[in-house]
């Protein structure tokens, strides 16, 4: 073995060796990593099967009769009784679709700019932008609540969707701004002679090369605003408006009557349900995202 | 932001290094400018102003409605007699303490599980991340359903193997309820200690491993050796991450114990909630955000000084 100096033969014989592991090791490979897998999602399966359960049943002691009903009574219950929460879900579907396609749309802009424009300041500006990374929203919540309440944004899912559209511009700006780098200059250039116009350069010749970037960009700002809890319990007072998140504090203290554990994960669950179908649907555009966000830091 | 003054001086040197493009690289600076413009103006209106107006804020003895005063320091001198805000502060670090190497050993031993391309590792990746993916609150709500007494999973389930009894109440005992929380963290945040970590692992140059394997290392020593000190940013960068997040925790005991029993686990950030919004004392409550985001912005700066010593 020493006496291979051969970088590419060596890797060789590394495959080979992996190649070679024996059928045992890997099927204990595959029983333990179902095992370590299973205290990940085996607690969040159990919830999703709980909420099917009558409140009785989740409100005394667990026992195997307990999941003979299993039903829908929670999810009509907390759908359509006192604990209405429907309007709370399409609250954080508006604040979400807003935040989405505000910090998209910016952020592509800004990240198109930060890339192949030149300009006096774009260093600083940049700067900046990246600065609001090491600003925790959760240290100018007390300022912001003032400044949206002057400018008539408290109480708002507007206000509320710039205020999270704000702090998922770093993230979002570094992705774009990257993306538009791994651009090859030669077809920006070739866009040029052709005489196209800014506009029609972003739009018809580096969208579909910059689109992943996208992706990721409105997948972190989509998980952001949808599990948001401090800010919309902060700047919203309105019952009405109340995100989700929010409503769910009512439910679990049971601000309209009893407390109502049925209720509780049923809303949990409906809270649950898009963030797994969006990262498992988006999974590619995730990992990259979640780098470039701690390797800017 | 003018962009008078913006571009004017932008297009000289420039136009020096490219005399034939001056006209079209000034036209060039303005479309950037204006491109930036709208995400800056942005992160300008409602982070960075924010943060010089609470300094200013801090300063006066602001009620949430009202006229104010300028007082000094006054706020400062008040916090530190402030027996709700220090204890928030020392729990807050107790708490930091308590889950952060945890996290960081759960995160390095699942990354080693899945680091290499064996068949099912990029499945297993994907299931341990769930939870984070899923959010703190959501899971906090399911844990405050399932810690109750006698009817929770999780007592139903502890005294089967007599770990616990069916009638222990978790969150309104100080001991248990920071265990039932940091437990939950640290399952919740494993999955991103454990992405950082193998992108940390897939970024160092397999020569190391296969000069290591030549030189006859061993697991362990290939792992102490070559691993670990490869990984030196990553683990910084990873630490720091999470401790500023334990920093600015919420969420998770705003839900599961409110800041109980008593306001023995009540957090920096719940402390600052509960100034501004309850009390509407916001002069106080934005001289306790400056303490924060000071604290959280000197541990960023390690991050900063870790990234450059290793950049080297």
């Amino acid at each position: 073995m020493t006496a291979v100096r051969n970088p590419a033969i060596r890797r060789q014989q590394a495959a080979r060796g992996a190649a070679h592991q024996p059928g045992e090791a890997r099927f204990w490979y595959i029983v333990a990593g179902v095992a370590i897998s299973l205290v990940f999602v085996l607690p969040l399966a159990w919830e999703v099967l709980r909420s099917f359960q009558p409140e009785s049943a989740i409100s005394s002691a667990p026992s195997a009769q307990s999941f003979g009903h299993l039903s829908f009574e929670n999810y009509r219950a907390l759908l359509s009784g006192q604990d209405d929460i429907l309007r709370n879900v399409i609250n954080s579907l508006i604040v979400a679709v807003f935040t989405v396609i505000l910090t998209t749309l910016l952020a592509t802009l800004a990240g198109y700019g930060f890339a192949l424009f030149r300009f006096r300041g774009s260093g600083f500006a940049f700067g900046m932008v990246l600065l609001a990374f090491m600003i925790p929203f959760q240290a100018v919540l007390t300022p912001l609540f003032m400044e949206l309440h002057s400018m008539h944004l408290l109480n708002s899912l507007l206000g509320l969707s710039l205020f999270y559209t704000t702090f998922n511009l770093p993230v979002g700006v570094f992705v774009m701004r990257n993306s538009f780098l791994q651009v090859p200059a030669e077809l920006i250039d070739a866009a040029k002679v052709d005489g196209a116009s800014t506009t029609k350069t972003l739009v018809s010749v580096l969208r579909p090369l910059v689109l992943p970037g996208m992706a990721t960009t409105a997948l972190f700002a989509f998980l952001f605003s949808w599990t948001e809890f401090l800010g919309a319990l902060s700047f919203l007072t309105n019952d009405n408006l109340f995100t989700l998140p929010v409503a769910l504090s009512n439910v679990e203290t049971g601000t309209y009557g009893s407390v109502n554990y049925g209720l509780l994960l049923a809303g949990a669950v409906i809270a649950m349900i898009p963030c797994v179908a969006v990262y498992v649907a988006l999974q590619r555009y995730y990992v990259r995202g979640l780098l470039a966000g701690a390797l800017k830091g | 932001m003018a962009p008078t003054v913006a571009t004017r001086p932008a297009t000289e040197p420039q136009a020096r290094r490219r005399p034939r493009r001056s006209a079209q690289s000034r036209r060039n600076a303005r479309t950037g400018l204006l491109l930036a413009a709208p995400a800056l103006l942005f992160v300008v209106v409602f982070a960075l102003y924010p943060l010089g107006f609470g300094a200013y804020i801090s300063l006066t003895n602001w009620p949430l409605v009202g006229a104010y005063h300028f007082i000094g320091f006054s706020n400062y001198a008040a916090l530190i007699h402030n027996s709700v805000f220090v204890e928030s502060i020392l729990f807050t670090l107790k708490y930091t303490a308590i889950v952060t190497i945890p996290i960081f050993i759960v995160g390095y031993g699942l990354a080693v599980f899945v680091r290499g391309n064996r068949p099912g590792s990029t499945v297993f990746r994907t299931l341990v991340f769930l939870p984070y993916i899923v959010g703190l609150v959501t899971e906090s709500y399911m844990a405050v359903v399932e810690l109750q007494p006698t009817s929770g999973s999780a007592n139903w389930l502890l005294s089967k193997v007599g770990l616990a009894s069916s009638s222990t109440a978790w969150l309104v005992h100080y001991g248990l309820a920071l265990t039932a929380v940091s437990i939950l963290v640290i399952w919740f945040y494993a999955g991103f200690a454990m992405m950082m970590m193998l992108a940390g692992m897939q970024s160092i140059p397999t020569e190391l491993y296969e000069a290591a394997k030549v030189d006859g290392a061993g697991w362990w020593t290939t792992e102490w050796r070559v691993t670990l000190p490869q990984l030196r940013r990553w683990i910084a960068l990873s630490l720091i991450i999470s401790v500023v997040g334990s920093l600015l925790a919420f969420n998770q005991f705003f839900i599961m114990t409110d800041g109980g029993p008593g306001t023995s686990t009540v957090t920096v950030v719940m402390s600052i909630y509960d100034t501004a919004f309850a009390q509407m004392d916001v002069g106080l409550a934005s001289a306790m955000s400056v303490v924060l985001v000071i604290v959280v912005g000197l541990v960023s700066f390690l991050q900063f000084r870790f990234l450059r010593e290793d950049g080297v």
